[in-house]
């Protein structure tokens, strides 16, 4: 287990070193000069020229990768004189546009979009394997059919649709979760109104994702219950319960990890919708805007904590593998 | 936010003391609830589509809104602008300073005195020297970027070889630069007087202190670039918090109302909320489910007919003229053929684009130059292009434009093929109403004969087009008056040391006279004699097409019910938001 896991997180830094490199060098080649895009409406070639000095675009290429490289380790400072300023370690570069060091804006950030994804997650499992495994146990009557008109309206519905109707009917005009304009609060600091800020966000992605896990979720346990061991269990006389939570169960639950984990995965970073529907502040938002805005240290910062995201659930999901599945060891 | 408020261009405008504004440019302003008390207290919540307000820094700041928006809460200035409805409103009275700046020398120098009793949000009480490093921000080019500029060409400092000024600002100066500095701006013994010597005469140099480039500024707190974050306040509102969703402004207790004439703050907490989806925005008012709640942003245009048709809004809506001149600037280095140049104004459908963005109602009205209305002593229509020109006709003139081509042909065969042929390129803002006017434009000169295509912008519009390497043919723009003086229009649009002169038009056979004409306007200091010469040369660059007018914008304000004292500021062309008081 041990070495395993060793083997999988020297593996996972060299990838995230080559993503790194790879995202840096597309950045650099691409045809936008960085130093132009810091100045204002007066730029002179002067400025243009000092703000390439000031942020470090003068040098060769791998020397700014470096540089970006230690920045992480040792902090970074830019600029000279008494308008000097520095990021303390770990330092993912400045944005220009925003005056602040990148590290800092993500700090603002990871917290939304992770309360957002953790809590969407949750919902959509519940939801998704509850509804999944009652349409298979009743396959071809009233809950199954039911289930699937939730399904077809989940996976037809898209977010910006099911997220604009619940924000302006449930919300401004019915008043059920009264639109607040406070902005995040912790869970720790306030339950109720953490509650309140994130629920509708969730549902709205939950309902898109549950569909899909209803549907998914139907269609595994249905092949589960046509297997061999499960006759052999049901002519034993195992109880119906034991052979659909304790047999059928486990042995679906483990597709549908390695999937909620790489949907996981992507959902930092990519509810974009979601995120600009609520106002929530969090990664997707912050990844857009600055992609908007030519942004490049935060485009740089967020698509490799997206990659280093990724590479973290993946390693999750296969210990995850070998709780569900005693037969797989590692 | 309307593609006007993203020129990231200041704008206040209108008129002195002894101007009168015209009733109809007023008559959508208005004072909702006149008869009630204001009364102290709650939560002013402004919402912003926007993630956040360009700048903070007053050195900065440089849109009317925003202006507006910092010199009502937390930034005082030695002048500022009265903040009372109506005509008035222009009239700028003694903020920091006790009076409105006494000029001597031909108005080559002028001095303000401080007001006594004024502090920094941290207790330290203002004085001459704060305003003198305030003032030396500006020249840090390469720091203190997009505030106005004309402190770095008006103030009496030596230039060098290259024609930049010797002095570079307060973070790496030269002992000699940073000594002609202090002697252009200079305090006297009692720190409490301020000088600043001029290189001309500028006789309305006091409408610029009421910018936040002449403003008081404590050196150990300017940590440049980001001290946009964070500026130390002079108003009654301090900056409380500042990140991706809010910007709260809390009260200053260092703040005396004994020593502020202008300000009457009324809310406990100034709060703006950043990113909201418009659409949702315009729900809130529409319900009414914020009733402390005013759009930062104007509704969307789908939603306009919403608000101003319906008598349930009449107390929490607003439409007046903006000061706006909207433009597309002919670069005359691609486009040196008047003819063809002229033929792009006739054959334009005016009348098509104009309904298309919400008609006379919510758009505006056709520009007759580009000095606006609001600009009211300087304005006066062209007659050369827009309404009351013979030849102006709201959907086009068509034969008018196919026999200037006809002209161009023989006059200016390489042009003439550029239009007809190769295609006009024209720079424009990505927005999502660039798939309909597109066609519009398209069908509309086709019927002449001429071709055009479009450059789209993406991102960094004026950055692009203000590099005379990247800019096209034609250019989208849009330019309001800094203050109530057509010289902070004609100089920076058509000369060639102007700020924002699109047109490249230094070689055209016409502007060595302009120039001449515009260096007497800017030296003279009769301003109604200014005011002909302003309107003359508006004419002058009307004839030569060296830009083709379009529209002067208007704006749309709506509001919760749970607002007072809502109206609109004529100078900075927006709510006078430090009058806005909250209900109970």
């Amino acid at each position: 287990m041990v070495r395993f896991i060793g083997r999988r997180i020297f593996f996972a830094i060299v990838t995230i070193l080559l993503v790194s490199a790879a995202v840096f060098a597309i950045f650099s080649f691409l045809p936008f000069d960085p130093a132009s895009l810091t100045c204002g409406q007066r730029c002179t070639p002067q400025i243009i020229e000092g703000n390439r000095i000031k942020l470090g675009f003068d040098k060769p290429i791998y020397e700014q990768y470096w540089l970006f490289l230690s920045g992480i380790f040792v902090g970074r400072t830019y600029g000279s004189g008494s308008a000097a300023f520095s990021c303390p370690a770990p330092a993912f570069g400045y944005s220009f546009n925003e005056n602040a060091c990148v590290t800092d804006m993500i700090k603002e950030s990871l917290p939304i979009t992770l309360n957002l994804a953790v809590g969407a997650l949750v919902i959509w499992l519940v939801l998704g394997i509850s509804l999944g495994v009652i349409a298979a146990k009743f396959k071809n009557r009233w809950p199954d059919t039911s289930s699937s008109v939730f399904v077809l309206l989940g996976t037809s519905l898209p977010t910006f649709v099911t997220g604009l109707a619940l924000l302006i009917w449930v919300s401004i005009k019915w008043k059920i979760v009264p639109m607040s304009l406070d902005g995040y609060v912790s869970v720790l600091d306030s339950p109720s109104r953490w509650f309140m800020y994130f629920i509708l966000p969730w549902i709205t992605l939950a309902i898109a994702y549950a569909a899909l896990y209803t549907r998914f979720t139907r269609a595994a346990v249905l092949d589960t219950l046509g297997e061999d061991y499960i006759r052999t269990a049901r002519a034993k006389g195992v109880r119906e319960r034991t052979v659909l939570f304790k047999h059928t169960l486990r042995a679906v639950l483990a597709p549908i990890v390695t999937l909620a984990g790489l949907d996981f995965a992507g959902l930092v970073g990519g509810a974009i919708i979601t995120e600009t529907i609520f106002n929530l502040p969090g990664l997707a938002r912050l990844t857009l805007r600055s992609v908007y805005e030519f942004d490049l240290p935060v485009v740089l910062a967020t698509t490799i904590l997206a990659a280093v995201v990724v590479i973290v659930m993946n390693l999750i999901v296969d210990m995850l593998y070998a709780v569900l599945d005693p037969r797989v060891r590692i | 936010m309307s593609s006007i408020s993203a020129l990231r261009r200041a704008v206040v405008v209108t008129a002195a003391s002894s101007l009168v504004i015209s009733a109809a440019l007023v008559a959508g302003s208005q004072v909702a609830n006149a008869a009630e008390t204001p009364r102290t207290g709650g939560t002013l919540v402004l919402l912003e589509h926007e993630p956040r307000l360009d700048h903070l820094d007053p050195s900065r700041i440089y849109t009317g809104r925003d202006l507006a928006f910092m010199n009502s809460f937390h930034t005082r200035t030695l002048v500022a602008y009265n903040p009372v409805p109506g005509a008035a409103g222009a009239n700028i009275v003694p903020d920091l300073a006790t009076n409105t700046g006494v000029p001597s020398n031909s108005a080559k120098t002028w001095k303000f005195t401080l007001r006594p009793g004024t502090k920094f949000e941290d207790g330290t009480p203002i004085t001459c020297e704060h305003v003198q490093y305030g003032t030396s921000r500006v020249f840090a080019t390469d720091v203190i970027t997009d505030g106005p500029a004309y402190l770095l060409s008006w103030l009496d400092i030596p230039k060098d070889a290259d024609g930049n000024s010797i002095f570079t600002g307060p973070y790496k100066n030269t002992p000699a630069g940073l000594a002609a500095f202090k002697k252009a701006v200079s305090c006297s013994k009692d720190n409490r007087t301020i000088t600043f010597n001029l290189n001309k005469s500028v006789a309305d140099f006091n409408y610029l202190a009421t910018y936040g480039t002449i403003s008081p500024v404590q050196a150990k707190f300017d940590n440049g670039d980001a001290y946009d974050l964070k500026p130390q306040a002079t108003g009654p509102y301090k900056i409380s918090v500042n990140n991706k969703t809010e910007l709260v402004l809390v009260r200053n207790k260092f703040w005396s109302k004994a020593s502020d004439p202008v300000r009457t703050p009324y809310p406990d907490k100034v709060v703006i909320k950043f990113g909201l989806d418009e659409e949702v925005q315009d729900q809130i008012f529409l319900e009414d489910s914020q009733p402390n709640a005013m759009n930062f942003n104007g509704p969307l245009p789908t939603n306009k007919d919403k608000f101003f048709t319906n008598d349930e809004y009449k107390n929490r809506r607003m439409n007046n003229s903006d000061p706006y001149a909207i433009y597309i600037a002919f670069n005359l280095a691609k486009m040196p053929c008047l003819e063809v140049r002229a033929a792009m104004y006739y054959a334009r459908n005016a009348k098509a684009l104009l309904d298309y963005a919400g008609g006379p109602t919510y758009a505006g009205s056709y520009a007759t130059g580009v000095i606006s209305p609001l600009v009211a002593l300087d304005y006066a229509p062209t007659k050369v292009v827009g309404p009351g020109s013979p030849d102006f006709m709201p959907e086009g003139n068509i034969p008018k434009a196919k026999a200037l081509l006809e002209t161009a042909k023989t006059k200016c065969p390489a042009d003439y093929k550029k239009a007809t042929e190769d295609g006009i390129l024209i720079d424009v803002r990505q927005s999502s109403t660039l798939n309909d006017t597109i066609p519009i434009n398209e069908a509309a000169y086709a019927r002449a004969g001429i071709k055009v295509k479009f450059n789209i912008i993406a991102s960094g519009y004026y950055s692009t087009v203000m590099n005379p390497a990247k800019q096209s043919d034609m250019s989208s723009a849009g330019w309001g008056a800094d203050w109530a003086n057509a010289s902070t229009v004609i100089p920076e649009l058509f000369a060639s040391f102007g700020g924002f002169n699109l047109s490249q038009n230094s070689n055209d056979p016409a502007y060595k006279a302009f120039e001449d004409k515009v260096n007497i306007a800017m030296k003279t200091t009769d301003r109604k004699k200014q005011a002909e010469m302003w309107k003359a040369l508006d004419k002058e660059a009307m004839k030569n097409f060296w830009v083709l007018p379009t529209t002067f914008g208007k704006a749309q304000e709506i509001w919760g019910s749970g607002l007072g004292g809502v109206f609109f500021w004529v100078p900075q062309g927006n709510p006078a938001y430090g009058k806005i008081w909250v209900k109970k």
